[in-house]
């Protein structure tokens, strides 16, 4: 049960991300505590140039306060973050990282392409403020005022924003929260474009088919915690891969509890649904002690299941509340 | 600094834009020196239209100062504008500093315009230089204000900074005998104020009188202390922003 615990998952997952390069970002050992509340709680993570990463987690789970201190808009308990090498305040004043926070506000009585102007004019490498608008489809609208807009306006208001400069690392906390689903859509197109430029993206989600779409690595943190890294393929891998489900008579639950290679029964009536590290073992267990179950089908998990073990595991070993 | 520039550009066209800062800080004292500039009698031991000049002058400014900047700067603390200007290039400082530039750009029109109507429509003739030493006087004294209105903006939701700055409004305008010079133990009161500073030093400029250095050297005291207070509630809210 342990082995999506902290340790051994965390640490056999970063090669193969360009570790050649030295990291853009780097939190060592980094803390913010709010009197007893460990919002961040020992993370340690890097990323390389030109990934697309997600920070993936319940709410609550320390994604924004990660983010915030990686802006220098908080400052760790203990630990020691770093952005291209610097401390992360002069990281982010040398312009080379451009972000999107869920609590950013906009400057009202402006235009939005008033708007867009005054902080492209902010950055030691600004990109073209026509050109910063068409992707950011914010050029339909550019002379409304900014207090006028709806709530997915604003949002592509604040990607603007994020994307007006030259940076080579764009931070996103929740970027398509308050965006309807062709909003959504439209918003994803244009990141890749911004990926495809060799630009590196950070991106904190609870929404997992964004996760699991968007990013070629997701970071998932609960508490606090780092609790996995890899590749959607692998994060689905790695928490109690496969799911078996079928119908069966006259259940006998002690036994399926002391099935081999289980992690978790589920029993509704007749149905039973097993979360298995290894399916082939669990089946022929039940197979051999003689029980002929219906409509038996073996899958893979989806990112949400695993999503979900490997934040209930964490719960469990950590005394349970939620 | 280029940056800070165009963001207190973009303040200034702001206000312009805004029709209730507008109507407060110009049409208020512009109305009200039309209304009673040209009543007799004499405050401070000048003519009442040259005291009421300045008295108005000084309400125009600061309240604009002070009122304007403090609800704004905490509704955009409230809105996380703030927290988005920190997430780019420019300088951490720079969101205040562009609020004081502002402040000091946007008081001079209010000045000058009370000025021009005491002149013209009240009928106060005064030497140049006295002029350019009440404009002044009235100037630095109402931009005082702008470390204030960060002081409150920073530490105040905006709801309590509505009433908080109204208040302080009154009081500054009434006790500082910017409305009728006060008397008997209203002025004890008023001697301590920013506001009865400007009026007095104003108003002995035009008398003619020597500036008693006490009341020069009070606004300097007021501005440390506004801007302390500034620097402080700037401060605390680092990490909470």
């Amino acid at each position: 049960m342990s082995q999506y615990g902290t340790g051994a998952l965390v640490e056999n997952t970063s090669q193969g991300h360009g570790r050649a390069n030295s990291p853009i970002v780097s939190f060592e050992n980094v803390s913010k505590h709010y009197g007893s509340l460990k919002a961040v709680d020992g993370l340690n993570l890097e990323l390389a140039a030109g990934q697309t990463v997600a920070l993936l987690g319940p709410n609550g789970a320390g994604k924004s306060t990660s983010l915030d201190m990686l802006l220098a808009l908080r400052k760790p308990t203990k630990g020691t973050i770093r952005m291209f090498g610097q401390d992360p305040y002069h990281a982010v004043k040398s312009g080379r990282v451009g972000a999107m926070l869920q609590s950013g506000g906009l400057m009202p009585e402006v235009t939005v392409r008033e708007l867009v102007t005054l902080v492209t004019g902010f950055h030691p490498n600004p990109e073209p403020v026509d050109l910063t608008m068409k992707r950011a489809g914010v050029a339909g609208f550019a002379d409304q005022r900014v207090d006028k807009l709806s709530g997915g306006q604003t949002q592509r208001v604040r990607f603007a924003l994020a994307i007006c400069g030259k940076s080579e690392l764009i931070v996103l906390d929740e970027p398509t929260v308050a965006m309807d689903v062709e909003t959504r859509r439209l918003f994803w197109a244009s990141m890749k474009d911004e990926v495809a430029q060799g630009r590196t993206l950070l991106f904190a989600t609870h929404y997992l088919e964004e996760a699991d779409q968007a990013a070629d690595r997701i970071l998932v943190i609960n508490r606090g915690r780092l609790l996995a890294d890899g590749t959607p393929a692998e994060i689905k891998a790695r928490a109690g891969a496969k799911r078996i489900s079928f119908r069966l008579d006259n259940i006998d639950e002690p036994f399926l509890l002391g099935l081999p290679a289980l992690v978790n029964v589920e029993i509704r009536n007749d149905v039973v649904q097993i979360q298995s590290d290894d399916s082939d073992r669990t089946l022929y267990a039940l197979l051999d002690a003689g029980y002929r179950p219906r409509e038996l089908e073996v899958g893979s998990l989806g990112l949400e299941q695993a999503f979900i073990a490997i934040t209930e595991e964490d719960d469990r070993a950590n005394g349970g509340t939620k | 600094m280029n940056g800070t520039l165009s963001l207190a550009k973009a303040e200034i066209i702001r206000l312009r834009r805004n029709k209730r800062y507008l109507l407060f800080t110009l049409a208020l004292p512009v109305l009200l020196y039309m209304a009673f500039g040209r009543s007799t009698g004499r405050g401070y031991g000048v003519d009442f239209k040259a005291f009421y000049m300045v008295g108005m002058a000084t309400l125009g400014g600061f309240s604009g100062v002070l009122t304007g900047n403090a609800q704004r700067i905490s509704q955009e603390m409230k809105d996380g504008w703030i927290r988005q200007l920190r997430i780019t290039p420019l300088p951490a400082n720079a969101y205040v500093v562009s609020k004081i530039l502002a402040a000091l750009t946007s008081a001079i029109p209010v000045v000058l315009v009370v000025l021009l109507l005491g002149r013209f429509y009240g009928g106060v003739h005064l030497a140049a230089w006295q002029w350019i030493a009440v404009a002044v006087t009235i100037w630095f004294g109402s931009t005082i204000f702008a470390a204030l209105a960060v002081a409150i903006g920073y530490k105040f939701q905006p709801d309590q900074v509505q009433a908080l700055s109204v208040l302080l409004y009154l009081g500054f305008a009434f006790l500082g005998g910017l409305y009728f010079p006060l008397g008997g133990a209203w002025q004890k009161v008023g001697d301590a104020l920013p506001t009865y500073a400007v009026v007095k030093i104003s108003t002995d400029v035009i008398e003619g009188a020597s500036v008693p250095a006490g009341l020069a050297i009070g606004l300097v005291i007021w501005l440390a202390v506004f801007a302390g207070l500034a620097t402080l509630a700037v401060r605390s809210s680092a990490e909470t922003l």
